[in-house]
C-alpha cells in the first residue's frame, strides 16, 4: 500500500468544464431569448438585479427509449396488483426518482442586463444627436494624477511606499521607514467638462378597457425591455411613462407598470400630453426626444385626425416616433379566435398615422408575445 | 495521516484470500471527489458533459443529498480516494472495501481485457485531444465528441476492442456433389464446380458497434478516427463495472464486513460505529428501488450460508467462502441473479416487480382511475430478476444496429418489441451520425402500436423526415 502523493487539488478540471457547460447554456438561452423575454418571472422581477431562469441542463443526445412507463423492481409489503404509488407521488413514498439525464431543471442567475446586453447589445437609440450639439456640458471631477503636495487625505500609500523604498535603495540600503516629505505623494484631481448625450424617451400606453390582459401584457414586457435597455446603455436617460384612455396623465414607473384597464379610448389625449411636455421640460434643441406608443388602435374613430396632427408636431420635436398595434387575438378577442383568423386590417388610427409617411416615424404590428423581440430590434435596430 | 491499522486491515484482507492489486491512497477534499466522481477517472479530456454532472453533484452535495465516501479505479496499482473528512472509522470500513474491489477488478473474468493503465491512458487522451483543439478549434473538436459521446453505449463488449475489418470480396469455387451415383453411368460427371461469394457486404453482419463502425467505415479524417477510438476505448473501460454493479458492490461490502470483524484491533466503541456504518451501506434503500449494495451483499450472505451447509453434509465440493471466490471470477449481474437469487430470498427480501397499475396506453386521452398509479406486478423470482436486469441490457441503451450500407445509405434498425425510442432524441442522434457518415442515414423502428417506422435524416442539411410505413415489421 502506498499513500499518494498527487496534488489533486492542482488538476481540476471540472470547475473550466462546468464553465463550458454554463456558457453553452447561455448560448442555448440566447438562442431562446424570443420566448425568454416574455417570461413572466422576469417581467415581474422589477428592481431585482437578477433574475433565476429555470434552465434544463443541456442535453446529451443518445438514443433512448421515449414514452417510459414506470416499472422497475422494488421491496416491501404488499400482495401483486396492490398499488404502491399514486400519481402525484403519494403513498408509500412516491415514484422513484429517474436518473435520465437532461430531464432536470437547474436556475441559472442571469443578470437582467447580462439578458437585455444578449438580446440588444447591438442596439442604439436611433439618430441620437452627437454629445456636442446637445449642448450640454457636465462637469467631472477625476482622481487621474500624482503629485508631490495635497491633501493629507488622499495620500498615494503604494506609490509613497515605493518611493520610500527607492531613496533607501539609492543609498544601498534595503529597508522601509524614515519616511520624509520627499517620499509623499498625494492623488489629485482634475476637473474635466465632459459633453453628454442626452436623451428623454416617452413611453404612451393605452389603457382602455380594449386592452385585455394580454395585450397590457405585450405592451408592458415592451416598455420593461426598453427601460432595461436603455438604463443599461445610457447614463443619463429622462424617462417619462404617460398611460391614456380618454385622458392622459404622467404616472410613475411604479403606476405605469402596474395599471389596469378601464374606460375608452383617445390617444390624442396622450400625443397633447407627451407634446406639451416636451415643449416645457425637454426642448428639442437640447435633447434628443424618443416617444413610442402602444395601443390596440381601437380609437374613437373622431380622433383618427387629431392623432395625425399631434404626431407630425411631435415628429418635430422627437428624433423617433414609434407606434405598436397589439392586434393578439385578431379581430374578435370577444370570440377568442387566436390569431388563427385572417389577419385583422389596419385600424383607423394606424391609417392616419401611416398617412404621415414621414421617415422618422415607424409602425409595427405585433400578434403575438413572440414577436415582442422583434418589435424592439425594429424600433432600435434603424441605421442612424 | 493514513494509520497503520489501514496496513493491518488490507493484510487481514489478504490472509482471508483476496488478491488485489497494490493500492494507492488519495487522500482529497469533498470538491475534488465530487470532480474524480464525475470524470470517472482523474484526468479524462476536457468535455462540457463532465462539468454538467460535475456541477449538478455539487448542488446536490451542497444540500446534504450525496456524499461520496470512496472511488477505487480498475488500474495497477489501483487508485483508491479517501474523502478528508472521514473519520477513522469510516476510512477502515472503506479500505476494506475498495480493497476487495480491486480483487474483483482483479481477478473477474469481465475485467480480464480491461486497460490496467487506464488512469495514465486517458491521461494521454486528454493531451491528444487538447492537441486537435488546438489545430482544429474547439467548436469542430467538441462537436465531433458530442456525436461520439452519443453513441458510446453501443459498442460491442463481446466482439473485442481491437477488430478486424470485415472480409473482403472473394470468390471462392468449389466443387459440390451432384449426384451420389453419377460416375456408374458413362457420362456422369460427379461434380460441378459451384461459385460461392464470400464477404463484401458492409456490414457482414448486424452490426452493434456503431462507434467502431463509423470510426472505421465513415470518410473521417484521421485525428476524427482517432477521438472516436478514444471514446470507444473509455466506454469499454467502463463496461464490465456497468455489467457486474450488483455483483461487485456486494463482493465489497460482503469483505469489509467479514474483514473488520476479524480486525482484533477495533474498539468496542469503533465496533458499534462501524455497524451502524454498515447498516447504511446496505440498507434496503427506497422501496421502489432495489440497492445494489444490499441485494449482492444478501445473495452473496445467503450463497455462503447454503454452500457451507451442502459442504457439510458433502453435496458440494465446495465450501461457502470457496463458492464465493468461484461466484466473484465467473459471474456478472446477470448470470448472478439468475443463478443465486432464489425464491426463498425474494420471499425474505420482499423484492416485487412493479409496473403501471392499469393497462392503458401512455398519455391516454381518456385516463381510467388508475392511470398513472403504480402497482406490484409480481413477486416471481423470473420477474423479480428480469424487472432488476432491464435497464442492463445492452449497456443501458436501445439496441441500434447498422444492417446495410447499400447505395451509400447508412441503414440503422431499432427491433426491441414493446420498446419506443425517444423522437427528438433519435432525430437528434441521427443528426449526429449523418456528419460522421455524411450522407443519407436511415433509422427503422416502430411506433407505439408495433408499426413500421423510418427516421430519413438527408444529405441536404440535418433536416429529419418520418415516414410511417404499414407494412408488417420485420423479424
Amino acid at each position: 500500500m502506498v499513500r499518494g502523493e498527487i496534488p489533486w487539488d492542482l488538476r481540476r478540471r471540472g470547475p473550466k468544464d462546468a464553465q463550458r457547460h454554463e456558457a453553452r447554456v447561455r448560448e442555448a438561452i440566447r438562442k431562446n431569448l424570443r420566448h425568454l423575454i416574455v417570461e413572466e418571472t422576469i417581467i415581474s422581477s422589477r428592481g431585482d438585479r437578477k433574475v433565476r431562469v429555470p434552465v434544463r441542463y443541456l442535453d446529451q443526445y443518445r438514443f433512448r427509449y421515449g414514452r417510459q412507463v414506470t416499472e422497475g423492481a422494488g421491496h416491501g409489503p404488499g400482495e401483486p396488483g396492490d398499488i404502491i404509488a399514486r400519481r402525484g407521488g403519494q403513498g408509500s413514498g412516491g415514484f422513484a426518482p429517474g436518473d435520465a439525464p437532461g430531464e432536470d431543471v437547474y436556475e441559472a442567475e442571469v443578470e437582467v442586463d447580462d439578458l437585455v446586453e444578449l438580446m440588444l447589445e447591438d442596439l442604439n437609440l436611433p439618430r441620437l444627436a452627437p454629445a456636442e450639439a446637445g449642448g450640454i456640458d457636465a462637469e467631472e471631477i477625476r482622481f487621474d494624477d500624482v503629485r508631490r503636495r495635497g491633501l493629507m487625505n488622499n495620500l498615494d500609500k503604494r506609490r509613497t511606499l515605493l518611493q520610500n523604498v527607492k531613496r533607501h535603495a539609492a543609498k544601498g540600503e534595503a529597508r522601509i521607514g524614515a519616511f520624509d516629505d520627499s517620499d509623499l505623494r498625494f492623488r489629485v484631481w482634475n476637473v474635466r467638462e465632459r459633453p453628454r448625450a442626452r436623451a428623454a424617451v416617452y413611453m404612451l400606453m393605452d389603457r382602455s378597457a380594449s386592452m385585455t390582459t394580454e395585450k397590457r401584457y405585450i405592451a408592458k414586457s415592451f416598455y420593461f425591455w426598453l427601460t432595461r435597455f436603455l438604463r443599461c446603455k445610457y447614463r443619463e436617460v429622462d424617462l417619462v411613462f404617460i398611460s391614456h384612455d380618454v385622458e392622459a396623465q404622467v404616472v410613475s414607473e411604479q403606476e405605469f407598470f402596474t395599471v389596469s384597464s378601464s374606460g375608452g379610448t383617445r390617444c390624442s389625449s396622450a400625443y397633447w400630453l407627451a407634446l406639451r411636455h416636451i415643449r416645457e421640460y425637454h426642448p428639442a434643441a437640447k435633447w434628443s426626444n424618443y416617444a413610442f406608443h402602444f395601443s390596440d388602435g381601437e380609437n374613437l374613430a373622431a380622433d383618427n385626425e387629431r392623432c395625425g396632427e399631434l404626431v407630425r408636431q411631435l415628429l418635430d420635436v422627437c428624433r423617433m416616433v414609434g407606434y405598436g398595434e397589439i392586434r393578439y387575438g385578431g379581430w374578435g378577442s370577444f370570440y377568442g379566435s387566436g390569431g388563427k383568423e385572417p389577419r385583422r386590417p389596419q385600424s383607423g388610427l394606424h391609417a392616419a398615422l401611416a398617412r404621415l409617411e414621414h421617415p422618422n416615424l415607424l409602425l409595427v404590428c405585433i400578434d403575438s408575445r413572440d414577436e415582442i423581440y422583434s418589435a424592439l430590434r425594429a424600433f432600435l435596430a434603424q441605421e442612424q | 495521516m493514513i494509520s497503520p491499522r489501514i496496513r493491518e486491515v488490507l493484510k487481514i484482507g489478504r490472509d482471508l484470500g483476496l488478491d488485489f492489486y497494490d493500492l494507492v491512497f488519495e487522500v482529497i477534499p469533498w470538491d475534488v471527489m465530487n470532480e474524480i466522481a464525475a470524470y470517472g477517472l482523474p484526468i479524462r479530456a476536457h468535455h462540457w458533459s463532465y462539468g454538467r454532472v460535475y456541477q449538478r453533484q455539487r448542488v446536490h452535495g451542497r444540500m446534504g443529498l450525496s456524499k461520496i465516501y470512496e472511488i477505487v479505479l480498475n488500474n495497477d496499482p489501483a487508485y483508491a480516494f479517501l474523502l478528508d473528512t472521514n473519520t477513522e472509522v469510516e476510512n477502515l470500513l472503506i479500505v476494506a472495501h475498495v480493497a476487495a474491489h480491486a480483487d474483483f477488478f482483479k481477478n473477474n473474468a469481465c475485467f480480464e481485457g480491461t486497460n490496467r493503465n487506464m488512469v495514465n491512458e486517458a491521461a494521454a487522451h486528454a493531451v491528444r485531444i487538447e492537441q486537435y483543439k488546438e489545430e482544429y478549434g474547439i467548436e469542430r473538436v467538441e462537436r465531433l465528441m458530442d456525436a461520439a459521446f452519443a453513441l458510446e453505449r453501443h459498442v460491442d463488449p463481446y466482439k473485442g476492442l481491437y477488430r478486424e475489418e470485415y472480409p473482403k470480396r472473394t470468390v471462392e469455387v468449389r466443387e459440390a456433389v451432384v449426384d451420389e451415383y453419377a460416375d456408374l453411368t458413362v457420362e456422369g460427371r460427379p461434380f460441378s464446380q459451384v461459385k460461392q461469394v464470400k464477404g463484401g457486404k458492409i456490414p457482414a453482419h448486424p452490426e452493434r458497434d456503431l462507434l467502431w463502425f463509423l470510426a472505421r467505415y465513415a470518410p473521417l479524417d484521421e485525428w476524427e478516427r482517432d477521438v472516436l477510438e478514444i471514446v470507444r476505448e473509455e466506454a469499454y473501460y467502463f463496461f464490465p463495472q456497468f455489467n457486474s454493479k450488483i455483483l461487485n458492490e456486494g463482493w465489497a461490502s460482503y469483505w469489509h464486513a467479514e474483514i473488520i470483524s476479524q480486525y482484533p484491533g477495533m474498539t468496542p466503541r469503533e465496533m458499534i460505529d462501524f455497524s451502524v456504518l454498515h447498516g447504511n451501506v446496505v440498507q434496503p434503500g427506497h422501496p421502489l428501488q432495489v440497492n445494489p449494495y444490499y441485494l449482492g451483499y444478501k445473495i452473496l450472505v445467503d450463497v455462503k450460508k447454503r454452500w457451507d451447509r451442502m459442504h457439510a453434509r458433502g453435496e458440494s465440493r465446495l465450501d461457502g467462502t470457496e463458492k464465493l471466490f468461484e461466484i466473484r471470477t465467473s459471474e456478472d449481474d446477470f448470470s448472478f441473479l439468475r443463478n443465486y437469487l432464489t425464491p426463498g430470498l425474494v420471499k425474505e427480501l420482499g423484492l416485487f416487480a412493479y409496473g403501471p397499475a392499469c393497462s392503458c396506453p401512455p398519455h391516454t386521452p381518456r385516463p381510467c382511475p388508475r392511470c398513472g398509479d403504480v402497482a406490484i406486478r409480481s413477486r416471481d423470482v423470473d420477474a423479480v430478476v428480469e424487472a432488476i436486469l432491464k435497464p442492463r441490457y445492452n449497456y443501458g441503451a436501445p439496441k441500434v444496429v447498422v444492417t446495410d450500407t447499400a447505395g451509400g445509405v447508412l441503414r440503422l434498425e431499432h427491433d426491441e418489441p414493446g420498446t419506443v425510442l425517444d423522437r427528438e432524441y433519435a432525430e437528434k442522434t441521427l443528426a449526429y451520425i449523418h456528419e460522421l457518415w455524411k450522407a443519407p442515414v436511415q433509422l427503422i423502428t416502430a411506433n407505439e402500436r408495433g408499426e413500421r417506422m423510418e427516421y430519413w435524416c438527408d444529405e441536404k442539411g440535418a433536416r429529419v423526415t418520418l415516414r410511417a410505413g404499414t407494412g408488417a415489421r420485420r423479424g
